[in-house]
C-alpha cells in the first residue's frame, strides 16, 4: 500500500538525468514527460505535498493529479525503480492493509505489496555475501519468527518436553537462515556485475544485469548449493554423531536443494529454460 | 548438454534431499531405540540396526538410486518446461 503521507526514493542504481530514468543493474533507460520529470524532481517529499505541487504546477484538479501520482509511483514500485519510504506506526499500517484486504476481498484479492530494492555491493565474494545479508537481515529474521511460531503448536502436541521445543527453534531458526544463505550465495557468485536484491511481499530475489547463459547458469547454481551444501554438511555430522538437533537444524537447509531441480526458478535458470 | 546439466542437478537435487530425510529417520529410530529398514526391494535406503550396546546405521545403494530417479524426473520435466516457457534472463530466485 501506498499513501499520500509516504516519501518516495530512487531505488540504489537507478539515477534521473536528460527527462531519462536510468538503471544501471538493467542496463537500461526510460524517456519521462514532464509530469514524470516533475514528479520524481520532488523525491523524499511527502506524496500530498507532491500532488498539491502538480496540481498548481499543471492546472490540474486535485484528484487528478493525486491518482496520476500514486498511479506513476505505484508503477515505478513495482518496477524496482522507486523505493517508497512508508511513514506512520507499524500498528497503523498493519490496520489500514487489513481494511484494504477486507475491501478486495470479494474480488478474491489482496493488496499488493510493496517492492523494496536493497543495494548489493559486488565487488568480491565476500563482499557481495556480507551486503546481501545485511540487505535480507530483517526478513531472515521474520522469517525464523514466523516459521518458530507456527512450530511451537506442534512442538506442544509432541509432548512439550525440552527437546521438542530446541527442535521447533531449531527449524524456524535453520528456515530463516536458508534464505539469507540462499541469496548470499547468488551475490558471492556475481562479483564485478551490478546487482540489487529486491524485497516483493513473501518474495525475495537478486536483480542483476544481464550475464552469458554459462555465468547464469553458475550464479542461479550458486544461491541453492550454499544453502543445501551447508544442510547437507550439518546432517552428516548429526548423523555421524547422533545429534538429532544438529540434524534438525540441517534439514531446512537442505531442503534448498529442490531449487536445483526444476520446480524452481534457479534450477529452471541453470537448465537455460 | 542442457540434459545432462538438468539430470546432474536434479539427481543432486534428490540425493541430498534423500539423504537429509534418510539420516533424520535414522536419527530419530536410534534415539527411540529402535530399528529401521527403509528401501525398495533389495535396494536399501538406510537401516538402523541395534546391537547389544549400540546401533550401527547403514545408508545403502537405495540412495544412489533415488539420486538417479531424480535426475531422469528432472531431465522429462525440464523438457516439459521447455516446451512451454521461456525464462526471464536477468533474475535469480
Amino acid at each position: 500500500m501506498i499513501a499520500e503521507s509516504d516519501c518516495v526514493d530512487l531505488a540504489p542504481g537507478v539515477s534521473l538525468a536528460n527527462a531519462h530514468l536510468a538503471d544501471v543493474v538493467r542496463g537500461s533507460s526510460w524517456p519521462l514527460n514532464n509530469s514524470g520529470v516533475f514528479i520524481l524532481e520532488r523525491v523524499g517529499l511527502r506524496l500530498d505535498v507532491v500532488v498539491r505541487e502538480l496540481a498548481e504546477a499543471f492546472d490540474l484538479p486535485l484528484d487528478v493529479a493525486r491518482f496520476d501520482v500514486l498511479q506513476f509511483i505505484w508503477t515505478l514500485n513495482a518496477l524496482a525503480l522507486v523505493n517508497v519510504i512508508q511513514s506512520g506506526s507499524r500498528l497503523r499500517r498493519g490496520a489500514d492493509w487489513l481494511g484494504l484486504a477486507a475491501r478486495l476481498a470479494p474480488a478474491g484479492a489482496l493488496p499488493t505489496p510493496i517492492t523494496r530494492r536493497r543495494p548489493l555491493d559486488t565487488g568480491s565474494a565476500l563482499r557481495g555475501a556480507a551486503s546481501s545479508l545485511r540487505a535480507s537481515i530483517s526478513r531472515v529474521i521474520a522469517i525464523a519468527a514466523a516459521s518458530t511460531l507456527a512450530l511451537l503448536p506442534l512442538a506442544a502436541i509432541a509432548g512439550g518436553s525440552g527437546r521438542s521445543w530446541c527442535a521447533a527453534v531449531a527449524l524456524g531458526v535453520a528456515t530463516g537462515m536458508g534464505v539469507g544463505l540462499h541469496e548470499a550465495g547468488h551475490a558471492a557468485s556475481l562479483r564485478g556485475v551490478p546487482s540489487v536484491l529486491v524485497l516483493r511481499g513473501r518474495r525475495t530475489f537478486v536483480l542483476h544485469a544481464h550475464l552469458d547463459p554459462v555465468r547464469r547458469s553458475l550464479v542461479a547454481v550458486a544461491g541453492p548449493a550454499v544453502a543445501a551444501a551447508l544442510g547437507f554438511g550439518l546432517v552428516g555430522l548429526g548423523a555421524a554423531g547422533a545429534e538429532p538437533s544438529v540434524v534438525i537444524l540441517g534439514l531446512p537447509l537442505a531442503a534448498h536443494a529442490l531449487s536445483l531441480t526444476v520446480i524452481g526458478g534457479d534450477g529452471r535458470a541453470a537448465c537455460g529454460i | 548438454m542442457r540434459n545432462l546439466r538438468a539430470f546432474v542437478l536434479g539427481a543432486i537435487a534428490v540425493g541430498v534431499l534423500a539423504y537429509a530425510g534418510a539420516a533424520a529417520l535414522a536419527v530419530g529410530a536410534q534415539a527411540a531405540g529402535r530399528s529401521l529398514v527403509i528401501g525398495f526391494g533389495p535396494l536399501v535406503v538406510v537401516s538402523v540396526e541395534r546391537e547389544t550396546a549400540a546401533a550401527v546405521t547403514t545408508f545403502g545403494p537405495g540412495l544412489i538410486g533415488l539420486a538417479i530417479l531424480g535426475g531422469c524426473l528432472n531431465v522429462a520435466a525440464a523438457l516439459l518446461v521447455r516446451r512451454r516457457a521461456g525464462g526471464r534472463g536477468d533474475r535469480v530466485e
